[in-house]
């Protein structure tokens, strides 16, 4: 096995460089033996890195490379419900929702707790109608209905008719290829390489990598002209890193994500002196099921029922939470439900039958075992062990609530829900958090140029977007809001590599 | 002392039998492993196979034809799936010497009872 520096053609005092940071490079161009030279180098497959590639082709850019560490595209952008939350788009107008980016950034910030940028949070609202069009233009078809999203104060959250992040990747990934972008996968990020200013000339990139087998492949050297955006996504899938900043995020916690959610983009860049924010907010999805892995089935099918179910404690029989609030409100509520010896006891989100059979989810739940159909409160009740009377009082209020517009019990928005009552029969799903989105990451600016920790400046060539970017949502993202805000951040970073 | 040299090996030289012999093959590949090991391995025999080794004797549209599957399944047909449709690399899912299991699996309960 060579080593990484027997493929660098090194002067003497590089090479001591070299030696002594064995996480970044540092060279002087002409020091370097380049295997491949392109305009533009973007890591990462997901819906940033395909954002800036099919922006980037738009603008004219003739070399891009996007390299994708997997051995298939898509990463983790394309494993989840293919929901994107824009403001004031046609669908929008058309459907009768009033909505504004103002509004969109007002429920971001309350969400946020005060952590959000609001800067950043407003550029990616204002390129919502803008990349809802993009997506559009590539072949990405919605669906005529437009979803609620917990902590929303209006309905935006649009869906692909895939119901998966998949409606956006392939057809972003097709238009990519059809501008001439290059796509590589088993290509593995390793390093920056950049010159002694500090100054990102390219990167080292593990070409033919396995997932698994750190030593496979061999190091490449590949020069970036333009710039390189770095587009790698979270650390979900690091149970050590994560749980270094979170200790509650141990390996007995799921997660919704890819594999290679592994945080190597951003431990790169932060070796590379990026400026960390907020690593320790790191998001559970409150509509995961514990009865499959990832995001699977269970959390399209809660999404959709949310609005017009309730989620039960097992211990009282009674709802704990207002099942549309923030995802972090949920999550933390969620967790809690316990048994006398302290063991998980997962909530039940109980569906109408009548309304959950409208979405094709109720389907795939009910035959891969991750919800169950029952025809009365009386065999949930049986069934799951948990007193029917309290069971059957709850579901009786509930629908008084239903009746009246108005949830005195937790305040949930209840003009989704109006005229869907809770009747037999039922589908009852199970819920327990599953780890799903870092809200930190390193920081960039609206030009998605990422900023040193030293000085506050941006890093010269060097460009980050999606989640491994971080400060942007805050505490806690809004579903469907990471999606736009990777597109956008992605379109900005190729906007920003064109002009530079 | 002698002993445990003897002991040593005995075993250093049976795991080198083992792995030179006796590792995990599918037996209908027979003809594959009497062409060399390189028939598979043509990047070496330190590297993982090129995603194209399969492709050899494989076709995707074939094997995506062969494992289609109707209606409410159709999107589940592991070798066109919703998600990365024929693009998925032979040895994401298939293991020739280790067993693996498809990728779909990290996140569905899905039931391919033919898989190998």
């Amino acid at each position: 096995m060579q080593t990484r520096r027997s493929f660098l053609k090194f002067g003497a005092g590089a090479a001591a460089v070299g030696a002594l940071a064995p996480l970044s490079v540092s060279a002087n161009s002409s020091d370097i033996k380049w295997d491949e030279v392109h305009e533009i180098v973007i890591v990462g497959s997901g819906f940033a890195g395909l954002a800036a590639a099919v922006e980037a082709g738009k603008l004219g850019a003739k070399d891009i490379v996007v390299f994708e560490k997997l051995g298939v595209y898509g990463g983790n952008s394309t494993l989840n419900a293919g929901q994107a939350c824009f403001a004031n788009t046609d669908l929008q107008k058309k459907l009768g929702i009033e909505d504004s980016a103002e509004l969109m950034v007002q429920d971001q910030l309350a969400s946020g707790r005060g952590y959000a940028s609001e800067e950043l949070l407003r550029h990616s609202a204002e390129l919502g109608p803008y990349i809802y069009q993009l997506t559009k233009d590539c072949g990405c078809v919605y669906r005529e209905h437009i979803i609620n999203t917990g902590g929303t104060s209006a309905t935006r959250s649009h869906q692909v008719v895939e119901r998966s992040g998949a409606g956006f990747i392939r057809p972003m990934l097709k238009t990519a290829r059809s501008y001439g972008v290059k796509t590589k996968i088993r290509h593995k990020f390793e390093h920056l390489i950049t010159d002694k200013d500090g100054a990102v000339l390219g990167i080292q990139v593990r070409k033919d990598y396995h997932f698994g087998h750190d030593d496979s492949g061999k190091i490449i050297n590949v020069k970036a002209d333009k710039g390189v955006l770095i587009a790698t996504g979270g650390f979900g899938a690091n149970v050590s890193f994560r749980q270094a900043l979170d200790p509650t995020l141990g390996s007995e916690v799921g997660c919704t994500n890819a594999r290679g959610a592994t945080g190597d983009g951003l431990i790169a860049m932060l070796a590379e002196g990026a400026m960390p924010v907020h690593l320790s907010f790191i998001q559970s999805g409150p509509w995961a099921s514990p009865d499959e892995g990832g995001f699977g089935y269970g959390a399209g099918f809660s999404l959709y029922n949310f609005p017009h179910s309730i989620a039960i404690d097992r211990n009282t029989g009674m709802r704990f939470m207002n099942e549309t609030a923030d995802r972090k409100t949920r999550a933390d509520l969620e967790v809690q439900r316990r048994d006398k010896d302290g063991n998980p006891n997962p909530a039940l989100l109980i569906a109408p039958k009548h309304e959950a059979q409208k979405d094709p989810s109720m389907a795939n739940v009910l035959k891969y075992n991750v919800a169950w159909e029952f025809d009365s409160i009386e065999a949930i009740a049986k069934h799951f062990n948990l007193p029917e009377k309290t069971l059957k009082k709850q579901i009786e209020d509930w629908n008084t609530y239903v009746k009246a517009g108005e949830d005195p019990q937790f305040g949930k928005r209840m003009n989704m829900s109006t005229g869907i009552y809770l009747t037999a029969p039922f589908i009852v799903q199970r819920l327990w958090p599953k780890v799903h989105y870092c809200q930190g990451g390193i920081q960039i600016n609206t030009n998605a140029e990422v900023i040193a920790a030293k000085n506050g400046q941006p890093i010269s060539k060097l460009y980050a977007a999606g989640e491994v970017s971080g400060g942007v949502h805050g505490v806690s993202r809004l579903g469907g809001c990471s999606t736009p805000e990777c597109m956008a951040f992605g379109v900005t970073a190729a906007r920003s590599m064109m002009k530079a | 002392m002698k002993l445990i040299n003897t002991l040593l090996v005995l075993t250093v030289s049976s795991v080198i039998a083992l792995s030179a012999q006796a590792r995990d093959k599918r037996d209908y590949h027979e003809m594959v492993y009497e062409q060399g090991c390189k028939t598979c391995h043509d990047q070496g025999m330190k590297a993982f196979p090129s995603d194209n080794s399969c492709l050899q004797c494989h076709d995707m549209a074939e094997v995506a034809e062969l494992t289609k599957r109707e209606g409410h399944e159709a999107k589940q047909n592991p070798h066109d799936s919703m998600h990365y449709g024929q693009e998925a690399p032979c040895m994401e899912c298939h293991g020739e010497h280790t067993k693996k299991q498809a990728i779909c699996m990290d996140c569905h309960n899905f039931d391919y009872p033919k898989f190998k």
